[in-house]
């Protein structure tokens, strides 16, 4: 059994349903990410977690024990805020003692568990500031610290980085995984940032209009996306709209432009998602049983390890593809192939 | 043009508030004992005389402790309604408020009466204890109002955040919620206690001789004599005002600093 469990968990704004028959189960000491655009119900599923929200339906279950009615105060949960929630009166040796001043634990402890998680979040020199004397970085920092100084059993994160600067973001991904590496806690982090959640996470909940579409690893969403959202939130995708008929020897799909044989699937309309780095770019189409359609260039970003193409084939959406920037960037306009194996292509319900 | 029409207006908003106080402070030093222009002379006597005169200090004497004991039980009546409002569903809200604000807004004069009236028929008309828990009634909406504007103003995370940490929801309440709401309280009790203090409408129907606060003690005065005295009287309290302003804005500062 699962160290929590969360099953067909509903929640109902007034007539408005903020979650749908949620079912995850989280094993223990596992970094888990709530991943989903803005509104699809992560901070809902969080507080539910929390115990700030009660369910309309449904029920969580910590260690097999339902935990669905204890209050917050009950549960043992770290939580980091989204926007860190510091005592501004209290400093930050005060803020993090102050979980454990509601235990009641003796002075000693307290000052030495302060100064552990002081150093583990690497504050020792800020231990007696006010919060509003630290970056903001440092103040998500010491949020985490605070929740994590009493051992929690589980540390929720709602979207702990959304208020930093891109390069501060990387750097606090690292540390936060390397803390969860050393203490061994079970995290649920919450993000819309689909890159941070594939860095940081050992597994992704993909949330969209309250309900969880897939729950899987980084590797299984991005190569193996159950629906065209997940398939499209998670990294870059093109999606042929087309259809499945039984055709020579097996399954055809006809997308735009362009017939491939796929495995066993429902017959009928279907799309086929292709990652922008299994299309090859050529002067000319190769002869190998690949795909290959005929492109302009329409736009492309270089980034120096490669450049990113849009390419505009004669029907249908536009098409994304890597191509290698060593000798040069295709010129918008020049006409060239999009190549791809049709091994390469995952059909979409 | 538009500067024109801000700085005229600033002008005569400014002249009109301060003027006739300022017109009147002067008299408080003139040696003649008429309230008239030109001056005769600059003196302190007037000064010296109310500050010796047993009348003016014992009615400021008076005066002093009804508004303490006003404002401690305004401040424990304001304080503890705002705190509970805070946490009642926003409809009820609404008319709570409704309620603990409507002694702002009744006139003076019916309160008055009805004080009299009621305390009259309770055994407890007259006297000090009437008339702190008058005073204290028309603070209390003070207190209640600058206090539930501070608690709004919280992160309402905060809690949240204690919660989550396992604290009680008194622990919460001592260790979060009030220090971070103080500022509303020193506020609320500043009003209580001007209010009280220069409160005369009720105080007339309830003090009895004993208990004469100064603004009874100026507004007899003003009817009895016009002397100089009583303009010592008024700049005395002005200053008073004055201080108490400086206070109320250190104070509003306080509030909004920690959101930063
Ligand atoms: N207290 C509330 N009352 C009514 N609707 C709410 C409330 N909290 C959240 N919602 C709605 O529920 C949906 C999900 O919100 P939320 O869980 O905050 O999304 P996310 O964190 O994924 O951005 C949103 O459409 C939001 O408007
Ligand atoms: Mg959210």
């Amino acid at each position: 059994m699962s160290f929590i469990e969360i099953t067909q968990v509903s929640k109902h704004y007034g007539a408005f349903q903020a979650l749908h028959d949620v079912t995850l189960s989280i094993p223990k000491g596992e970094f888990v990410t709530l991943l989903g655009p803005s509104g699809s119900g992560k901070t809902t599923l969080l507080k539910v977690l929390a115990g700030f929200e009660p369910v309309s339906s449904g029920g969580v279950l910590l260690e097999g024990r339902d935990i669905t009615r204890v209050p917050p105060e009950k549960r043992n949960f770290g939580l980091v805020f989204q926007g860190y929630a510091l005592f501004p009166h209290m400093t930050v040796e005060d803020n993090i003692a102050y979980p454990l001043r509601v235990r009641r634990r003796p002075r000693g402890e307290i000052a030495e568990r302060v100064g552990a998680l002081l150093k583990l979040v690497q504050l020792d020199r800020f231990a007696g500031r006010k919060p509003h004397e630290l970056s903001g970085g440092q103040q998500q920092r010491v949020a985490l610290a605070r929740a994590l100084v009493f051992k929690p059993d589980l540390l929720l994160l709602d979207e702990p980085m959304s208020a930093l600067d891109k390069k501060l973001r990387h750097d606090l991904q690292e540390e936060l995984r390397a803390i969860h590496r050393t203490l061994g806690t079970t995290f649920i982090n919450v993000t819309h940032d689909q890159e941070e959640a594939m860095h940081m996470s050992d597994r992704i909940a993909v949330m969209n209009q309250g309900r969880v579409e897939q729950f899987d690893t980084a590797h299984a969403l991005y190569r193996r996306p159950v629906s065209r959202f997940v398939a499209e939130f998670v990294g870059k995708s093109n999606i042929f709209a087309g259809r499945i008929d039984r055709g020579g020897g097996g399954q055809l799909f006809s997308g735009p432009g362009f017939t491939m044989p796929v495995p066993d699937c429902a017959q009928g309309e279907a799309l086929a998602l292709l990652r922008p780095e299994d299309v090859e770019i050529a002067g000319q189409a190769p002869m190998d049983g690949r795909i290959a359609l005929p492109v302009t260039v329409t736009s492309s970003t270089y980034s120096g390890d490669r450049a990113l193409y849009t390419l505009s084939p004669p029907t249908g959406a536009p098409i994304l593809a890597y191509g290698s920037a060593r000798s040069g960037v295709h010129p918008d306009g020049a006409a060239l192939f999009a190549i791809f194996a049709p091994e390469n292509a995952i059909v979409l319900d | 043009m538009s500067r024109v029409i801000f700085w005229s207006t600033v002008t005569f908003c400014t002249a009109f508030l301060a003027l006739p106080l300022l017109l009147v402070w002067p008299l408080a030093f003139n040696t003649s004992s008429f309230l008239t222009y030109p001056l005769e002379g600059l003196t302190l006597d007037w000064f010296h005389q109310v500050l010796t005169q047993p009348t003016w200090v014992n009615a400021f004497l008076n005066s002093l402790k009804v508004a303490v004991g006003a404002m401690a039980l305004a401040l424990v009546i304001g304080g503890l309604a705002a705190t509970g409002v805070i946490l009642v569903p926003r409809a009820l809200q609404v008319v709570l408020t409704g309620l603990f604000v409507s002694p702002l807004i009744v006139p003076s004069v019916v309160v008055g009466v009805a004080f009299a009236y009621a305390f009259g028929r309770a055994g407890i008309g007259g006297g000090y204890f009437s008339l702190v828990l008058a005073h204290a009634v028309l603070g209390a909406p003070l207190v209640f109002l600058s206090v539930l504007t501070s608690l709004r103003g919280l992160d309402p995370n905060l809690d949240l955040a204690g919660a989550s940490m396992g604290a009680s929801r008194s622990f919460r309440f001592r260790t979060v919620t009030l220090p971070l709401a103080l500022p509303g309280f020193a506020a609320g009790a500043l009003f209580a206690f001007i209010t009280s203090f220069d409160e005369v409408v009720v105080a007339l129907f309830l003090a009895d001789p004993g208990s004469t606060t100064l603004p009874i003690a100026l507004f007899a005065g003003l009817r009895d004599r016009l002397q100089p005295s009583i303009v010592v009287v008024a700049v005395l309290l002005s200053l008073m005002s004055l201080l108490f302003l400086a206070l109320l804005r250190r104070l509003q500062m306080r509030v909004a600093a920690p959101k930063s």
